[in-house]
């Protein structure tokens, strides 16, 4: 149980690895971030796993506040920073 | 071995993303980096098992450094558009 | 038992994790990409969260756990909505078919 849930622990890392190379590359500043969503997921998930394999419970408190807080810079960027001239090219 | 792995590509991530952070010429795909590099790095200090560093780098590194520096873009960006 | 049907979730979970990986690879456009992640992201958590539920040692640390979900939901839909939202008033087109024949 526990080495399953450090395999998934990895597998999401991979994941997220391999999508923050993929955003990095993106056309659109959206692309990019679009990262802070998925770490707001993929960070929780592997943060969650990280404390089922006997890492100590606080980790599902920093995961809820990973959680939370990615969002906010997420509309950080969709309400302030995002503006029309930087989008479409590279 | 498992483990191994996994910090081997936590560090790899980690410097990856402050080398682009340092290195990316525009800067919003600077500050894009920086709060990659501080959602890793909270990552990082709940593998070296201390959640409480953890959780301020989660909290003030990727949340609220992040959302700050990219105000402090959207400000700037408006005054250049609007000169 | 418990334990088999926790690991299933485990597993079910990285394959959606998977799905919105390839997602955000693939998918043409903002819009579709934020489909992908937005849903398929949650689902896996929501499917990981529920196999740690149910191995957790106490009630309270599975209502802990389980309380991460709903949190998650929220912010990634308040998060998707405002991107969204913003790339329709920059008027970025959505992804038509024809377009990649050009």
């Amino acid at each position: 149980m526990t080495t399953l849930a450090f395999l998934v622990a990895l597998f999401l890392l991979a994941n997220l690895v391999v999508a923050l190379i993929a955003a990095a590359r993106g056309p659109t500043s959206a692309d990019r971030m679009l990262m802070a969503l998925l770490f707001g997921t993929t960070g929780t998930g592997i943060l969650v796993l990280l404390s089922a394999t006997g890492m100590g419970t606080a980790l599902v408190d920093v995961a809820l506040v990973l959680a939370l807080l990615a969002a906010i810079s997420g509309i950080a960027f969709a309400k302030r920073a995002w503006q029309a001239e930087e989008n479409g090219h590279d | 071995m498992m483990v191994l792995v996994f910090d081997g590509l936590l560090a790899c991530a980690l410097l990856w993303s402050a080398w682009r952070a340092l290195a990316t010429p525009r800067l919003d795909r600077a500050i894009v980096f920086f709060i990659a590099f501080g959602l890793l790095m909270s990552l990082a200090w709940a593998r070296l098992s201390a959640p409480d560093i953890a959780l301020a780098e989660a909290a003030i590194g990727a949340g609220l450094t992040g959302a700050l520096l990219l105000d402090a873009y959207g400000a700037i960006s408006r005054r250049k558009g609007g000169k | 038992m418990i334990e088999w049907l926790s690991m299933g979730l485990l597993l079910v979970g990285a394959g959606f994790f998977f799905a919105g990986t390839l997602g955000l690879l693939r998918f043409p456009d903002v819009y579709s990409r934020l489909h992908a992640l937005a849903k398929a992201d949650n689902l896996g958590l929501g499917c990981v969260l529920a196999g740690l539920a149910l191995t957790a040692d106490s009630l309270a640390a599975a209502l802990k756990l389980l309380l991460i979900w709903p949190l998650a939901l929220a912010a990634s839909a308040a998060v998707s909505f405002a991107i969204a939202r913003r790339a329709q008033a920059l008027g970025i087109a959505p992804w038509r078919r024809e377009e990649r024949q050009e």
